[in-house]
């Protein structure tokens, strides 16, 4: 068995890359080890315009649960304001079980063979370069050949760690979250909630998102904590009458991306190289985006004859020309942000009703100064 | 090298959050298992540290 290129993973990152490298006329196999694409479910599966544009799609009614207008952003002593997109951008809730399957269905009919309940055990390696892996399908393991392997993995990636990329994370970056679907929460359906506060959830938030008729995604993410998300989360809901019919659970990839996404004969996608906004924690659409150019420089590679890292390099220069700059700034929004206490949390949020974080200036933070001035030596860093 | 991290399956929720950070590679997570290699494990306590379900259990002494 021989293939142009094999995709591993095959949600959203890896369904993205096999789709357009099959488009462009390449063999392609895509691996999935669950028996299933998109299950189970690891997201609260907001996403923006931007991810259906980058593929050429239409959002259809299959997989959108909800459409969001803005957020409401709550600060630890309770108060809230509300922030809404520049350009009037429509966001959506997906449903990514549905979604994930329906993108991997379009790249099957644009030639993708697919292989599930499938997983990669490791990597074939010739002379320094990666030449395809060895995969266990039901007991029965296989060596399947390529001349260039795409990890989209997810977050535990191993398969770029087999290729010598270190795609190891720090405890302090990684987003530790649990979701619940649950019925009976009353909130705005076209706006997501969102709850700051070091004794709601440390180092991260806790979310509601609006999903469809009376359901909720209602979740947290916290970072290097010694009380577990699934307690957070937990407590929140105390206060709320409503019941769980889904759990989710998940660790997202909050540093920035991973320091190489490329080598001889492989190329690294989506949370395996950290493709994730480290602010919102938001990574369908950064994912799609790089892993359509992984899918596009695949086929350059292969149809060059030139599968080496020296040619690979261009697919990470391209992805950080379209997303290395957002990637950047929301990490330093989020350190900033990782260095506040609860009063100047709520200081932050009273500053920031009407506001957005592009529009603050060193002049508007004088207002804040007799409020909270430890809060403008922090803020000062971001502008 | 002692491993003294001990794991409770049933905690487990299968999501990978443990394997991105262990820097000996000692966990491998398959479809709805997780495998500890014991004998690579340097009894860090990074994993534990990023379980959402807290899955990892800290034994008295070695
Ligand atoms: C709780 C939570 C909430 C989130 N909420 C949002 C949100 O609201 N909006 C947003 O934009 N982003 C969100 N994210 C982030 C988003 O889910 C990810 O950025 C996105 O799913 C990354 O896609 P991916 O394809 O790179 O990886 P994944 O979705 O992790 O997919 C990796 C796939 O690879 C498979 N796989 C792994 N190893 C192997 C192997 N060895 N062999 C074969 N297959 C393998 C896995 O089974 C899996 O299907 C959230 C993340 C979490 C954890
Ligand atoms: S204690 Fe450290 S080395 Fe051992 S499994 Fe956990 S992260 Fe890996
Ligand atoms: S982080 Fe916890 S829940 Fe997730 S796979 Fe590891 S042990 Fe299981």
């Amino acid at each position: 068995m021989k293939y142009d290129v094999i995709v591993v993973g095959g949600r959203i990152g890896g369904s993205v890359s096999s789709l357009f490298a099959s488009k462009n006329d390449l063999d392609v196999l895509m691996i999935e080890k669950q028996p299933e694409i998109g299950v189970p479910l690891q997201c609260a599966e907001a996403t923006s315009e931007e991810t259906f544009q980058t593929i050429g799609i239409k959002p259809s009614n299959r997989y959108i649960c909800s459409e969001i207008h803005g957020a409401e952003l709550h600060s630890p002593d309770g108060n809230h304001f509300r922030m809404y997109p520049h350009n009037d951008e429509i966001g959506y809730i997906l449903d990514r079980k549905v979604f994930d399957k329906s993108i991997a269905i379009q790249s099957a009919k644009a030639g993708t063979d697919i292989m599930v309940k499938t997983t990669v055990k490791d990597l074939i390696i010739r002379e320094g370069k990666v030449k395809g892996v060895i995969a266990k399908h039901l007991g029965r393991t296989m060596e399947i050949e390529a001349d260039l392997v795409i990890a989209a993995d997810g977050v535990g990636s191993n398969v770029a760690r087999m290729a010598g990329i270190d795609t190891l994370f720090g405890t302090k970056d990684i987003g530790s979250c649990v979701q619940y679907k649950m019925v009976g929460m009353d909130v705005d359906p076209n706006l997501m909630q969102i709850y700051f506060g070091n004794e709601i959830a440390p180092g991260g938030y806790v979310w509601i998102f609006p999903n469809e008729d009376g359901v909720t995604n209602v979740g947290v993410g916290i970072r290097n904590h010694k009380k577990t998300a699934y307690h957070y989360l937990n407590k929140f809901l105390s206060n709320f009458e409503a019941t769980p019919v889904e759990m989710n659970i998940g660790g997202v990839p909050l540093s920035g991306t991973v320091d190489k996404t490329y080598t001889d004969g492989l190329l690294v996608v989506g949370d395996a190289a950290g493709h994730v906004d480290p602010l919102t924690g938001g990574g369908i659409h950064l994912t799609v985006i790089c892993a359509k150019i992984a899918g596009e420089v695949a086929a350059e590679a292969i149809k060059g004859e030139d599968i080496s890292a020296e040619f690979l390099k261009r697919y990470e220069e391209r992805w950080n020309d379209k997303v290395g700059n957002v990637i950047k700034k929301s990490l330093k929004y989020r350190k900033v942000l990782d260095k506040l206490n609860d009063k100047e949390l709520n200081a932050l949020a009273k500053f920031m009703k009407g506001r957005d974080l592009d529009s603050i200036t060193s002049a508007s933070l004088l207002g804040l100064v007799k409020e909270s001035p430890s809060l403008v030596r922090h803020l000062k860093d971001i502008i | 090298m002692v491993c003294i991290m001990k794991f409770d399956n049933e905690k487990c929720g299968y999501c990978g959050a443990c394997t991105s950070v262990c820097p000996n590679s000692s966990l491998e997570l398959t479809e709805n298992k997780l495998i500890i290699e014991t004998d690579k494990c340097d009894d860090c306590k990074r994993c534990s540290i990023v379980c959402p379900l807290g899955a990892f259990l800290e034994v008295e002494g070695n």
